[in-house]
Formats: C-alpha cells, sequence, structure tokens
C-alpha cells in the first residue's frame, strides 16, 4: 500500500474540516498588524544575545569586472566594519546568475573574504545547470542547521521545482534560462520537497518548544505572488513542523525588496539584494508599512544593501537594513521587529 | 412667400433628403461600419504577436552586453509605469517617452546600443509593457511605482505559441 504523503494527507485534513483552524492560525491577528512588525513572540528561554548579518542575492556573471562583483564586494566590506563583529553570516542563494561554476566560484572567492564564518543556501540560479553539482562542491550541503548561544538556525533548499525539462527535451542551458526568468510560467511553483520534510522534522524533534529558532530559505514561507515564485509550496508543512515553537525567525531572499509578514509563531523578513531591486508585485502588502521606497535606476546601487540581526536575551529579534543608498522610509530605518 | 421660392425650398429639401438617404445607405462615407468579429480577431491577434515579440525581446540580454535584460529589473514590464509617460524624467533630463527610457534602460543599465524609436522591436516592447498595464489609468507624470496586471498563470497574455521560452 502507497504510503500517503505529507502533503496528501495535510490536503486530507485541510478538505475535512482542519482549514477554519489554520486560517486562523496562519493569518495575521489584529494585534499583529499594530506597530512595525508583528506580535513580538518573547520566548520564555533566556539565550546569551547575539548578532548576525545577512548578505544575498548577488547574481554574479560569468564576464570580468561585472558592475554585481563590486556590489558584493561592497556587501562583504559593510558586513566587515559592523562594530562589534557579527557571530556570523548567512547568505540567502542566488549567488550566481546562470549556475556557472565560474559565477559560483568568483562568488566564492569574494564571501570568503567575510572575517566571520558564513552558511549558504542556494537559489534556483546557483542551480538548475547542473542540478546544484558545482554548488554542492563548493558548498557543502543545502540544507543544513547549527545551535548558535542557545539557538537553533535551519537553512534549507526552496527552489526544488518538478521535472519540467524532461518531456520537453530542454538541454541543461535552456532549463537554466527558462528559470532565469522570473515569470517563467513553464518552471511551475517551488518548494523544499519531501525529504527536506523529513529532514526537519527529525531536526527539530528533539528540541524543547521554548528553543528559539531562525530558518533561512531562499523564497519567503507565505503565499506572496506564486507567479514570481514569491511563495514556497510546502511552507504549510513547515509551518505545521515548527508549531510547536514559541517563535521562529524567518529570513529569505529572492524577493529583493524589504517585505514583512508575521503568520502564526513566525515573523518573516524579506532581504535586499546586491544585484537590482525588484518592484512589489500587484498583491497588497500585508504589512504596508515596512517597505522600501521606488529606486532611481540612475543610482546603481540604489535598491541593494547588505543586513545586520540583532537577537536579544528574551529572542526579540531586529533587523537593520543597510541599504546603499538613500532607500528607507524613517519607520524602517529604525530597524523592523523580527 | 411667391410660388418659386416655395418651389425651390422644396427642391432643397427633396434633394437633401435624397442625398442623405443615399448616403446612409452607402453607409461609408462619413463613419465607417463596426469591424466585422473576424476583423477584430485579425487585429488583435497581430497586436498579440507584437506583445509576444515584445516579451522576447524583455527577457533578451542580447539588447545589452552585461546580461542583463529589461525583465531583470521589470518582470511583466512592471515599475515601467508605462500610464505615467511622457513625463520630465531625470535620467532623461527631459520631457520624454515610455520608448526613449527603454533606450536609456539598454543603453546605461544594460550597456548596450539604442533601438531606433521607431523600429518594430522598439514598438513590439511598448505594445509588450502596454499590455501588461492594460487597463491602468492614465495619469501623466503621476509618482508611482505601478505593477502589472496580475497573472494568475500561462504568460499573462493570449498567444498560441507564447510561454516556449
Amino acid at each position: 500500500m502507497k504510503n500517503i504523503s505529507r502533503r496528501e494527507f495535510l490536503g486530507v485534513s485541510l478538505k475535512t474540516g482542519a482549514a477554519t483552524m489554520f486560517a486562523g492560525m496562519f493569518a495575521p491577528t489584529a494585534t499583529s498588524m499594530m506597530g512595525l512588525g508583528g506580535i513580538v513572540h518573547a520566548s520564555t528561554k533566556k539565550i546569551s544575545p547575539f548578532t548576525f548579518a545577512v548578505l544575498t542575492d548577488a547574481h554574479l556573471y560569468d564576464i570580468p569586472n561585472h558592475k554585481f562583483d563590486a556590489i558584493l564586494e561592497k556587501g562583504v566590506a559593510d558586513v566587515n566594519s559592523i562594530k562589534p563583529r557579527p557571530d556570523f553570516v548567512l547568505y540567502a542563494g542566488d549567488l550566481g546568475q546562470s549556475g556557472k561554476e565560474a559565477e559560483l566560484i568568483k562568488g566564492k572567492k569574494i564571501l570568503d573574504k567575510l572575517k566571520v564564518p558564513y552558511k549558504i543556501i542556494p537559489g534556483e540560479h546557483d542551480y538548475y545547470l547542473d542540478m546544484g553539482k558545482a554548488w554542492r562542491g563548493l558548498f557543502g550541503d543545502e540544507h543544513w542547521s547549527f545551535d548558535h548561544n542557545g539557538s537553533h538556525i535551519i537553512g534549507m533548499n526552496s527552489i526544488l521545482v518538478e521535472d519540467f525539462w524532461s518531456m520537453a527535451s530542454l538541454t541543461p542551458k535552456e532549463r537554466m534560462g527558462r528559470m532565469e526568468e522570473l515569470e517563467c510560467h513553464r518552471c511551475g511553483l517551488w518548494g523544499v520537497g519531501e525529504k527536506q520534510l523529513d529532514w526537519l522534522e527529525k531536526d527539530v524533534k528533539k528540541l524543547s518548544p521554548d528553543t528559539p529558532i531562525i530558518i533561512m530559505t531562499h523564497s519567503p514561507l507565505w503565499d506572496y505572488y506564486p507567479r514570481w515564485n514569491f511563495q514556497t509550496l510546502d511552507a504549510p508543512e513547515i509551518r505545521m513542523i515548527l508549531r510547536k515553537f514559541e517563535k521562529v525567525m524567518a529570513i529569505h531572499g529572492h524577493v529583493h525588496q524589504v517585505v514583512y509578514n508575521s503568520v502564526g509563531n513566525i515573523n518573516s523578513a524579506g532581504l535586499l539584494s546586491t544585484s537590482w531591486p525588484w518592484p512589489y508585485p500587484p498583491v497588497e502588502l500585508p504589512y504596508p508599512d515596512i517597505r522600501m521606497n521606488r529606486v532611481d535606476p540612475g543610482d546603481f546601487e540604489d535598491g541593494l544593501g547588505s543586513h545586520k540581526i540583532d537577537v536579544a536575551s528574551s529572542f526579540d529579534g531586529e533587523i537593520d537594513y543597510r541599504a546603499f543608498s538613500d532607500l528607507l522610509p524613517e519607520n524602517v530605518k529604525r530597524g523592523v521587529k523580527l | 412667400m411667391n410660388i418659386y421660392r416655395k418651389f425651390q425650398t422644396l427642391k432643397f429639401s427633396v434633394l437633401t433628403v435624397f442625398v442623405a438617404s443615399t448616403l446612409l445607405v452607402m453607409g461609408n462615407v462619413y463613419a465607417k461600419k463596426p469591424f466585422s468579429a473576424a476583423e477584430k480577431e485579425d487585429q488583435m491577434n497581430m497586436l498579440m504577436a507584437a506583445v509576444k515579440k515584445g516579451d522576447d525581446l524583455w527577457h533578451n540580454p542580447g539588447l545589452g552586453t552585461n546580461g542583463l535584460a529589461c525583465g531583470n529589473c521589470h518582470p511583466d514590464g512592471s515599475a515601467s509605469n508605462p500610464h505615467t509617460w511622457p513625463k520630465y524624467q531625470t535620467n532623461l533630463g527631459k520631457v520624454g517617452t515610455l520608448r526613449e527610457m527603454i533606450n536609456w534602460c539598454i543603453a546605461v543599465p544594460m550597456l548596450g546600443k539604442p533601438l531606433a524609436l521607431d523600429s518594430e522591436d522598439m514598438i513590439s516592447m511598448e505594445a509588450y509593457v502596454m499590455y501588461t498595464h492594460r487597463g491602468v489609468a492614465i495619469a501623466p507624470a503621476k509618482d508611482e511605482q505601478h505593477g502589472a496586471v496580475p497573472v494568475v498563470s500561462g504568460p499573462g497574455y493570449p498567444n498560441a505559441d507564447a510561454g516556449n521560452r
């Protein structure tokens, strides 16, 4: 007999009346809509406060002295200038543009200039030329976790799509070319897949509910704008697995913009790229005050930046968007609660 | 009124009615007949072919020399704000058109060669951007970043060949 998959199980439960419960659980509540940021879920466990930095979406091309090389260099130098020095750096995917090993090698050389250790996950631009072979050769596992000062930090590959290329007899380069396009409507929605869900379930099984969790994926763990894959197909399953925790901080790349959401016990922030900014998709933002201004196309650093995240002993977090140009409204400049 | 003038007036009225009826019967002198469904379909197909060509060009890094395409920053034509042009644009330093701005993007961020403003390629790209913003109210110089019409699935416009990319 075929084992029922988690997705099928969740699908069935949703259809058999659990839908109301889910909607209540994951929709922003009235309280969460007040103020800048969602509910402040203070953790009952006290941790040693720490700071980490985040960079993402460099989209490096295999072209010498490309303008994006210098912007990633700037991001690395900016992170290195943070005092006191962050404990580590997270990188949220799309280091390269077309999945070429040369792009990833160039990116790794720049990231290796970071003065603290970094952990990285793949984005679709790193992946679909050779299905992640070069990326894994350079950076290792596509999903991982580690403990830091009492918190548990998770990275996962959220850009796995169903095979759309075999039937269409696409070459690896053609496959990559389609994935490179944000509006690719032949590529389908992506997610982390069953294997990683199983891994995540095991990874957090022994952790007590008061353990502060930080999770990084390339794409948001909420439905933002599926047309541009501003979503993760199995985000409901991930949220289900992480439901037992008092508080989860989520950060994601891919959207190249300031965006925020609070879903159940998860506060989630989108990140600035070091390549180009993306406009907001044609949907209402869940937190319309947490956004960036429009960008001057004549200023190649506008819309880009790095990030510093401070984590307090109560696991209250604050993300500081370190925009390279004058991009942020005053309220966002002051920091966004995570 | 003498009989002669009455006759003249009558003659004029009869002539007027005759001419007017003739024009109405001919039907195509002062006003055209509405296009037939088949004609409209042909015209729409021609527009959609231009939109598809524009979509392909919009996502073609070949217009530049540094790997970037228009679509890198403007997915679905977003943030090109076609409803606000012509307007004073700081990057152009004058009141310019959407086509001139497309050329500016090709030349500056993409390091490519600008297109002739009346070329088929340029008109196709304009058709693509206008179509992805259909229905948005014209708002000259409005200082806003407008999204394209939301797309749930498919290429975002009707075209049998669309989506092979």
